[in-house]
């Protein structure tokens, strides 16, 4: 057993399975005492069950290591409260908090439902209001903290996934104003783009893979140079537990306000969105101007990454 | 009146001030048929109004163009359903759709609401969603539309309004997919990051920016403060919400089908393109990293310049 972590107390939500359980086993394993939340239910969110919790309690424990299960749902404020609490009131204080608790609902967005999209936004994004709302209180009075919200590659374009997207990006503009108003509290706070092979990824059938690559649809992953994993052994969720537990110690807190990929093998560090190129003038533009510009000075080579078919002769069809 | 949306039918959110106000002035000069939605509500969200709506319909009508008016609550999925709806009903399709609301309620984190986040977060991107995934059923059917979302820079890091920042860089991921979804169907969609004086940021540009501790989102994005001394000819000023219109107006016409999904800015006269988030530094292996690994690679390799 490592001792990196000797004394603190961490809250991984979503930690009964895949990329979450990781997280809480290599977080005990370097000492720390963890509370492993799970709400136990199904991928879309239905039903509940205190076994997943837990099973990775019980194998925390058979380990030498010190955890205790909680099942409240992170979706709701008085839920994320109860996880808070149980930490507070068995270990005594929190100093990390790993939200990894996540839902999939995916539609196209012409078919989306109200009930797709609040149930998506509502266990990621207010989810993860909930948690760090109720956790910083107690980071500031220490002047300690250790927060890593997961987002996902998704928020940078994918298709089937408008509410996936919408609130795995919201966590990275959440994790990065946070992280400018938490650092000088010594707490902090980065998004974190996981992979793996889980519960959720394996849901995304084989045929919708395909379909998105016959119709040369890019992903956002694939924009920013992501390389799609090809071993099994690289799809262990498991392998993104040492980058995520290395950013919750205390070294790891040069790192903040950035969305790290700890997907495969690799470990990277994504940039924000910059401005990369642009255009001026002293007054309003019109739009005569701006035709004029436009393509040829500031989108020049931009490629749409889901272009309509070619017409019938013209190469490829969809 | 200019003639590049001679024929088209346009629905703007948010079209009874400020930022919506300036596109759908310039949709209707265009020559398309405007849906000025707007609930008319306070910067917080509280309230309702017919008047902002119904000011921009008689603005545009007068000067000669084509315009009716909308008080549908865009939170809502039946206010997202109808006011597409409304917009077919009275101009038998549409082609343009610009999500124009937003509002504000600043707090430090640690005295932030449920309500506080809750109704920011739903207004600025269900309020998004909505009316989009209602409009994008009609997309679908004509192949054709574009769509364009008003959000801002604040989910670059900004201090003080954590609620607007997860919202407005969630509307760049709700960009993002969406156009992966319709980008098939000839239909593109781009978000407008903002910068102008208007009800939710009522200072001069140049002045609200500062007073922040640290970075400010356009230091972030690499834009940098507002020069201090700005020439400016011509109409308005440089913080006047009316500039954003031209740029937004560009991504709803059909001279840029290529640009789908991507972030676009504007401050007074200039006109920014974001890039994607691009993976700048990496460390790999094969096999899974062990601690002892991480605390001598993390911060040789991935951590370089870091200052915290």
């Amino acid at each position: 057993m490592g001792d990196r972590l000797t004394g603190k107390v961490a809250i991984v939500t979503g930690s009964g399975r895949g990329i979450g359980r990781g997280v809480a086993m290599l977080l005990a394993e370097e000492g720390a005492s963890v509370v492993v939340n799970d709400l136990g239910g199904n991928l879309d969110g239905t039903d509940a069950s205190a076994s997943p919790a837990d099973e990775v309690v019980a194998e925390i424990r058979s380990g030498g290591g010190t955890a205790i299960a909680n099942h409240d749902s992170v979706a709701t404020y008085t839920g994320a409260g109860g996880i808070v609490k149980t930490a507070i009131e068995t270990y005594g204080k929190v100093d990390i908090l790993c939200h990894v608790a996540g839902i999939l609902r995916d539609r196209m967005v012409f078919n989306m439902s109200e009930e797709e999209w609040d149930a998506v936004l509502a266990v990621h994004l207010k989810g993860a209001f909930n948690t760090v709302r109720h956790v910083v209180p107690y980071m500031i009075d220490q002047r300690y903290g250790r927060i890593c919200l997961f987002s996902s590659g998704s928020g940078l374009g994918n298709t089937g996934q408008a509410n996936y997207s919408a609130a795995k990006e919201g966590m990275v503009g959440f994790a990065r104003s946070l992280s400018r108003e938490l650092v000088p509290h010594g707490i902090t706070v980065n998004a974190i783009y996981p992979g793996g092979q889980t519960r959720m990824t394996g849901s995304v059938p084989d045929t919708a893979r395909e379909l998105r690559a016959a119709r040369g649809v890019i992903g956002g992953g694939q924009m920013a140079g992501r390389a799609l994993e090809n071993s099994q052994e690289s799809r262990d969720p498991g392998n993104n537990a040492p980058k995520v537990v290395y950013l919750c110690t205390e070294a790891g807190g040069q790192i903040t306000g950035q969305v790290i990929g700890t997907s495969g093998w690799p470990m990277t560090l994504y940039s924000s969105r910059h401005v990369i190129r642009s255009i001026h003038k002293d007054g309003r533009w019109t739009l005569d101007e701006l035709e004029d510009i436009v393509p040829s000075a500031l989108v020049a080579g931009l490629v749409n990454p889901a272009p309509p078919p070619q017409p019938e002769g013209e190469g490829p069809t969809a | 009146m200019a003639n590049r949306l001679d024929g088209k039918v346009a629905v703007v959110t948010g079209g009874g001030r400020g930022i919506g106000r300036g596109i759908a002035l310039l949709l209707a000069a265009e020559g398309a048929s405007v849906v000025v939605n707007d609930l008319g509500c306070e910067v917080d969200g509280t309230g309702s109004s017919r008047v902002p709506a119904d000011a921009v319909v008689s603005e545009i009508q007068d000067r000669g163009g084509q315009a009716t008016a909308n008080y549908d609550n865009v939170i809502e999925m039946a206010g997202g359903e109808s006011v597409i709806q409304s917009a077919s009903d009275a101009y038998g399709k549409v082609d343009i759709l610009v999500n124009s609301v937003a509002i504000i309620k600043d707090r430090m984190i640690y005295q932030m609401t449920q309500e506080d986040w809750d109704e920011v977060v739903n207004n600025n991107v269900k309020g998004v969603f909505t009316p989009t995934r209602f409009a994008c059923i009609l997309f679908r059917q004509q192949r054709s539309g574009r769509i364009v979302n008003l959000t801002s820079d604040a989910g670059l890091g900004a201090v003080g309004t954590s609620n607007f920042s997860a919202a407005s860089e969630g509307i760049v991921g709700l960009t993002r997919t969406v156009a992966r979804d319709m980008g098939r169907y000839g239909v593109t969609c781009n978000a407008v990051s903002a910068m102008a004086r208007t009800r939710l940021f009522p200072g001069l540009v140049s002045e609200y920016r500062e007073g922040g501790a640290g970075l400010t989102p356009e230091d972030v994005a690499g834009i940098g403060p507002s020069p201090a001394v700005i020439r400016w000819e011509g109409a308005g000023s440089p913080d006047d919400p009316e500039n954003v219109a031209p740029l937004a107006v560009l991504l709803c016409t059909d001279s840029i089908p290529d640009v789908n999904g991507y972030v676009l800015g504007i401050r007074g006269g200039s006109i920014y393109l974001y890039s994607n988030p691009q993976i700048e530094r990496s460390i790999h292996k094969l096999g899974q990293y062990t601690m002892d690994e991480m605390d001598v690679l993390v911060p040789k390799m991935i951590a370089t310049g870091m200052g915290n």
